[in-house]
């Protein structure tokens, strides 16, 4: 025989099923498998953890039809479209109640009547109209409402009036 | 070398896809000789197949939520221990020692070793851990998709159709590395045949 054949081959390697491990190998294989898990647990970063059990979370909701890309790329346009349109509104619905507190908080004092006031009413009106003065002498204790109410008259003064008061 | 039960293993896979962590203990347990076979006898080394095959598990663990049984768990478990174990020879080159199982006394009943001791004089004149050393020699000259092949189909003893499975190459490669390897084998062994003790 010049050459070991195929089949004696195969039977020598088939010789190798009986390297068998120290007995008690596959009997400690799984504790130690317990084990490496533990301490892998141990070493990874909270942020790691928290991910793998929204992860988990999400799969026992079974949303495991949005790992398809279409569909999430689909669930991202409607949650940035719906942001996109929250962000938007935002503004006017933050300044309402915030506009509404600066009415009303001075509501309940001489302010209430600055509604006046407003940028549409001709402003020979409000030269007319004497209860501003009152108004500044009433709020006089208010430090910031003291000096928005005089400005508004000098700003309404011409400025080639000034110079003429001075001499 | 009998399969197990994918009806079996379905079970347990849907178990410890619920969450069931003692249902994949099982799995574990079941194919824990099995799959050291596979990885010892590509890397023969003890040491390297322990911490290889505690890594295949804990892969097919973290893995397990995205087997959706295409394949049976049989075929995929084997996948992630063949591709494992084919990425950590590469990386370790052609740089290898020998960490040797020790032969368990029940050869001195197989039919095989009994056939051979009788039929092949270096069989018959080699002591068993020379032996052991020759083939475990010879085994580490071949390629590691051909070491592959062998151990698959020679000491495993599975068919050309798992194999390709396993290895996703068609059952054509499987048996084209298989012929290639036996001759290389057989190259190999010629020393021993000639030279049986060393």
């Amino acid at each position: 025989m010049d050459h070991f054949n195929d089949e004696e081959i195969g039977k020598l390697l088939r010789l190798k099923r009986h390297e068998q491990p120290p007995p008690a190998y596959f009997d400690n294989f799984l504790h130690e498998f317990h084990r490496r898990q533990r301490a892998e647990l141990l070493r990874q970063p909270l942020w790691k953890i928290a991910l793998q059990r929204a992860h988990d979370f999400m799969f026992q909701l079974n949303v495991s039809a949005l790992t398809s890309y279409p569909a999430a790329a689909t669930a991202i346009v409607i949650c940035a479209a719906v942001l996109s349109l929250k962000v938007y509104q935002t503004p006017d619905a933050g300044q309402t109640p915030a506009l509404a507190a600066t009415v009303t908080v001075p509501a309940a004092g001489p302010e209430s009547r600055e509604v006046a006031w407003s940028l549409s009413s001709p402003v020979a009106t409000r030269g007319l109209d004497t209860t501003s003065f009152r108004i500044a002498n009433e709020t006089a204790q208010t430090h910031r409402a003291v000096a928005r109410t005089p400005r508004y008259v000098l700003d309404s003064t011409p400025v080639s009036y000034e110079a003429a008061l001075r001499f | 070398m009998e399969q197990p039960r994918p009806d079996e293993d379905q079970k347990l896979v849907a178990r410890t896809q619920e969450g069931d962590v003692a249902a994949f203990d099982d799995l574990v347990v079941k194919y824990t000789p099995r799959l050291y076979g596979l990885v010892y006898n590509m890397t023969s080394n003890h040491e390297d197949t322990n911490d290889l095959l505690q890594d295949v598990f804990s892969k097919a663990y973290k893995s397990i939520r995205g087997f959706r049984g295409k394949s049976s768990f049989y075929t995929w478990i084997h996948s992630i221990a063949v591709n494992m174990t084919l990425n950590f020879l590469k990386k370790r080159g052609r740089r290898f020692n020998l960490s040797l199982d020790d032969v368990d006394a029940s050869i001195q009943n197989d039919k095989e070793f009994l056939e051979l001791t009788q039929t092949s004089s270096p069989v018959r004149e080699a002591d068993l851990s020379e032996l052991q050393v020759r083939l475990n020699e010879a085994m580490m000259k071949l390629s590691e998709e051909h070491r592959a092949v062998v151990t698959m189909f020679h000491i495993q003893g599975m068919p050309h159709a798992e194999i390709s499975k396993i290895l996703r190459v068609s059952e054509g490669t499987v048996r084209s590395r298989l012929f290639y390897a036996n001759r290389q084998l057989q190259n190999y062994l010629e020393e021993f045949r000639k030279n049986p003790v060393s």
